[in-house]
């Protein structure tokens, strides 16, 4: 029972930073069509720059907000450097965004050495608690906790607010955004930064999780992140939130039942969703 | 025209005629290595340039050839015996199993779109590499193996000969494959698909032969790999021989032959003295930067690459003098 | 004399490797409803997606106030008072009624809260229908969402792509309605096959063919024209 338990908390806080990545994703492909190959550099600079921060000031929160703003930053930067040259041509854009990831990674060697770097749980989120016989990590549970807030806080915005609302009806159909007197590069720009910003709070929640930071984590992740997006559909933030969940979870068991086919496994289903179900298994739309 | 064409044939026979020799009048060990280093690339760029340049397809997961071929040579080298036979039987089962799972691979997935292309192939590769880090009593996982490469390469210059003849040999079939009407079709396929398809030609079919074609060639090219430095690990499955793969075509020229060759030449080269500079200036470890940038300004700026845009300098030029209009031309070079 | 609000000329534009206009020319006066006509596949469609700037035109100018609006982003054009009814209405289908409206209003202050009660009363269906999705509407509710989205601010014009495509009789009887109500306060383009409308709403009409303007005048003039009708609309 303790070992159900605690892998389904491990598989949900792996989950939900994988959520933290495809969400961004998930929205700039729906908004632009622009799949962004890069996006795994930003979760890896996100760790970085957060644990730095961290060590910096002392203060877990402040490297988390500092992760936060590196991640708009770049986010920004890509979308004026790298996308918009590029914007129509899919091709391109596929070359394009994957060089840009190596440059990211490469980058992150070069400002902060190539060496893994090592990341502590703040004090406060250190150790477990205790419910009868079984024990469970604080840290994982902030985690879950942290992404339920952040997927509760973009749906009301999505669902409730203006921006919100042209964010969802761009991804319905652009061209009539655009007709409507809506600058619709600008709200791309945004949701891009916005995307980046929630790569880089995955990528800095990551590192006290796993202890260590290490520059091709972003690759790693970004590959589940794909695999998520694929499966929860194509513009779905709710879909990327089931399908990240489903992911994790799939992961977290069976990496403990059956460990040679962890990550096979979800390949293998991105794979079949991607051949029988292009559009994803979790929306509605055929 | 005519002229023109004959004069680059001789070039390209001057120039093989040139490696050729060189071993015998060269005793540079490096130089040797590095020159059979860039003929395996070149290889291996070249089959990546039938997808991306030719067909207008990007996958992510080429490297999974590649350590296809690297793997079947190097563990029949290792459990059978370590002879020339056994190499050239190695090399001909890994682009058999290659053109296998390249086939079905291709019937599976060339249908759709760009993006969820590229995303698979990045995936189905991945799952390779976990079964080459799983099937330890194969591969020996991330650690690899040694191997006994065939007593006739004990010579360095032998290996690099057959190299250079491997290299030759799939320029040449490359060039007639392009050159040939279902080159042409292919071409168009990545011009305009609908229209392809329109004039009774389905682009399906002949993607999945682009992309056995190269599956095959990048077979060979694995084949040679291992054999080159008699040891083999996942790292030839990984992201990274893709990667090179890919800047090789970027940087040296899309949709042409002569391109990746290049293209292998100027990052073997480059690597190789960056990485010794590296010792004195800590920035070169990174070299890989400068590729990563100079490969970002070139799909930006100079989509055709070094020798795409150096021959629409040259046809410019001629153009500009004799006043008359530029004709699609054909792969000369 | 009627002051001219848009003045296309010598319209060329390219989809792709297609070059779909070759010269369209046309004008709309302020106060009428100018209606372009011509056979499937003529390049009306195309002239209202270029004049908003979603194909963009390889030759030619868009005149709008008499200011060039040919190089000008489609949301600029937007917000420079042209309103945009497309073909297939691009209702946003996962959007309640009431969302959708709320993506075309600017602003949400009381005076375009009143416009919008005033646009609604043109089409009280849409209130019944307020929180239903955009999707599950039928084809005539969709088509009066559009035109509503459209009209909640006070554009100067408005172009309507084919408002009556694929609605019953009656259906299209309301829209014509609400269209005569409309014009009252704007300027419309409209782009029609079903003549019979077109001749009742239409002051002016522009035939176009292959990409071209080949004939234009009043519309009394084009009803008598059994010839013109005959070799362009393929009736009479």
């Amino acid at each position: 029972m303790e070992l159900l338990i605690n892998l389904t908390i491990n598989g949900l806080a792996t989950g939900m930073l994988i959520f933290l990545l495809a969400s961004g994703l998930t929205l700039i492909f729906g908004l632009m069509s622009v799949l962004n190959f890069a996006h795994g550099g930003l979760f890896a600079w996100g760790a970085y720059s957060g644990v730095w921060f961290y060590s910096l000031t002392g203060s877990f929160f402040l490297g988390i907000l500092g992760a936060i703003l590196t991640g708009a930053i770049l986010g920004f930067i890509t979308e004026k450097l790298i996308i918009t040259p590029v914007y129509g041509n899919h091709v391109q854009q596929i070359l394009i965004t994957l060089g840009f990831m190596l440059v990211l990674t490469e980058m992150l060697k070069v400002v902060w050495g190539p060496n893994q770097i090592a990341a502590k749980v703040p004090p406060y989120l250190a150790g477990s608690y205790e419910f009868g016989d079984v024990l469970i990590i604080k840290y994982r549970l902030f985690i879950i906790f942290v992404g339920f807030l952040i997927f509760g806080i973009f749906q009301y915005m999505l669902q409730k607010t203006k921006i919100g609302l042209v964010v969802r009806a761009g991804v319905m159909n652009k061209e009539m955004v655009q007709a409507l007197g809506i600058n619709i590069k600008r709200v791309f720009l945004y949701v891009f930064m916005t995307g980046a910003a929630l790569a880089a709070l995955g990528g800095v929640l990551f590192a006290p999780y796993s202890g260590v930071i290490y520059a091709e984590m972003g690759f790693e992740f970004a590959i589940l992140a794909f695999i998520v997006v694929v499966i929860g559909g194509m513009g779905s933030f709710s879909g990327s939130l089931s399908a990240a969940i489903l992911v994790g979870l799939a992961g977290s068991y069976m990496a403990y039942y059956v460990p040679a086919l962890s990550l096979a496994v979800n390949m293998m289903l991105m794979a079949i969703v991607l051949i029988f179900r292009p559009q994803g298994l979790f929306t509605a739309k055929g | 025209m005519k002229r023109k064409f004959q004069l680059n044939h001789y070039l390209l026979v001057v120039i093989v005629l040139a490696l050729v020799i060189f071993p015998f009048v060269s005793d540079s060990r490096t130089w040797t290595i590095l020159l059979t280093q860039i003929f395996i690339f070149s290889i291996l760029a070249m089959s990546y340039d039938i997808l991306l340049g030719y067909t207008g397809i990007v996958s992510f997961g080429h490297a999974m050839f590649f350590g296809m071929g690297a793997y079947t040579t190097a563990v029949m080298l290792k459990r059978i015996e370590p002879t020339m036979g056994m190499f050239i039987l190695s090399i001909g089962v890994g682009m058999l199993l290659a053109g296998l799972i390249s086939f079905f691979i291709g019937l599976l997935t060339l249908r759709l779109k760009s993006h969820f292309f590229a995303m698979l192939t990045l995936a189905v590769s991945g799952l390779f590499l976990v079964l080459a880090e799983k099937w330890r009593t194969l591969t020996q996982g991330n650690d690899g193996f040694t191997f006994k490469a065939p007593e006739f390469f004990k010579d360095r210059v032998m290996f690099y000969l057959v190299a250079l003849a491997c290299l030759v040999l799939v320029y040449l079939f490359l060039r007639r494959f392009v050159n040939s009407p279902f080159g042409r079709v292919l071409v168009a396929v990545r011009e305009n698909e609908q229209r392809t398809r329109s004039l009774g030609f389905n682009p399906l079919h002949y993607k999945v032969i682009a992309s056995v074609v190269a599956g095959v060639i990048a077979s060979l090219a694995g084949s040679l790999y291992a054999v080159s430095l008699r040891f083999v690990n996942t790292s030839v499955l990984t992201m990274d021989i893709t990667l090179d793969a890919l800047l090789m075509t970027i940087i040296g020229g899309v949709g042409t032959l002569i391109g990746p060759i290049v293209g292998a030449g100027v990052i073997e080269l480059a690597q190789h003295y960056l990485s010794g500079l590296a010792k004195e200036y800590p920035i070169f470890e990174r070299w890989i930067i400068f590729f990563g940038i100079v490969y970002i300004l070139a799909v930006v700026f100079f989509p055709r690459g070094i020798v795409g845009t150096v021959r629409e300098q040259i046809w410019k030029r001629k153009t500009k003098k004799d006043g008359s209009k530029p004709v699609p031309k054909k792969e000369v070079l | 004399m009627m002051k001219t609000l848009l003045k296309v000329e010598e319209l060329h534009t390219h989809i792709g490797q297609y070059h779909i206009l070759q010269g369209v020319s046309f004008e709309a006066r302020e106060g009428e409803v100018s209606v372009l006509l011509g056979r499937n596949g003529a390049g009306k469609t195309t002239t209202l997606k270029t004049i908003m700037g979603l194909t963009p035109a390889s030759k030619g100018t868009i005149l709008f106030e008499d200011e060039d609006i040919k190089k000008r982003p489609t949301y600029v054009i937007a917000n420079s008072g042209i309103g945009y009814v497309p073909e297939d209405q691009g209702i946003f289908a996962d959007l309640t009624v009431e969302e959708n409206m709320k993506v075309a209003m600017r602003k949400e202050d009381d005076a375009t809260l009143a416009r919008q009660e005033y646009v609604l009363d043109l089409f009280p269906d849409l209130k019944t229908f307020w929180k239903k999705d955009g999707g599950h509407l039928s084809g005539g509710q969709k088509q009066m969402l559009a035109m509503a989205r459209a009209f909640v601010h006070e554009s100067k014009l408005l172009l309507i792509d084919e408002p009556s495509k694929g609605l019953a009789p009656i259906v299209i009887e309301k829209v014509m309605e609400a269209i005569t109500e409309m014009k009252k306060s704007t300027t419309i383009v409209l782009v029609e096959q079903n003549f019979f409308m077109a001749s009742r709403i239409g002051d002016r009409y522009t035939l176009i063919d292959d990409g071209a303007t080949v004939h234009a005048g009043a519309m009394k003039d084009l009803i008598q024209n059994e010839e013109l009708k005959r070799k362009y609309l393929g009736i009479g």
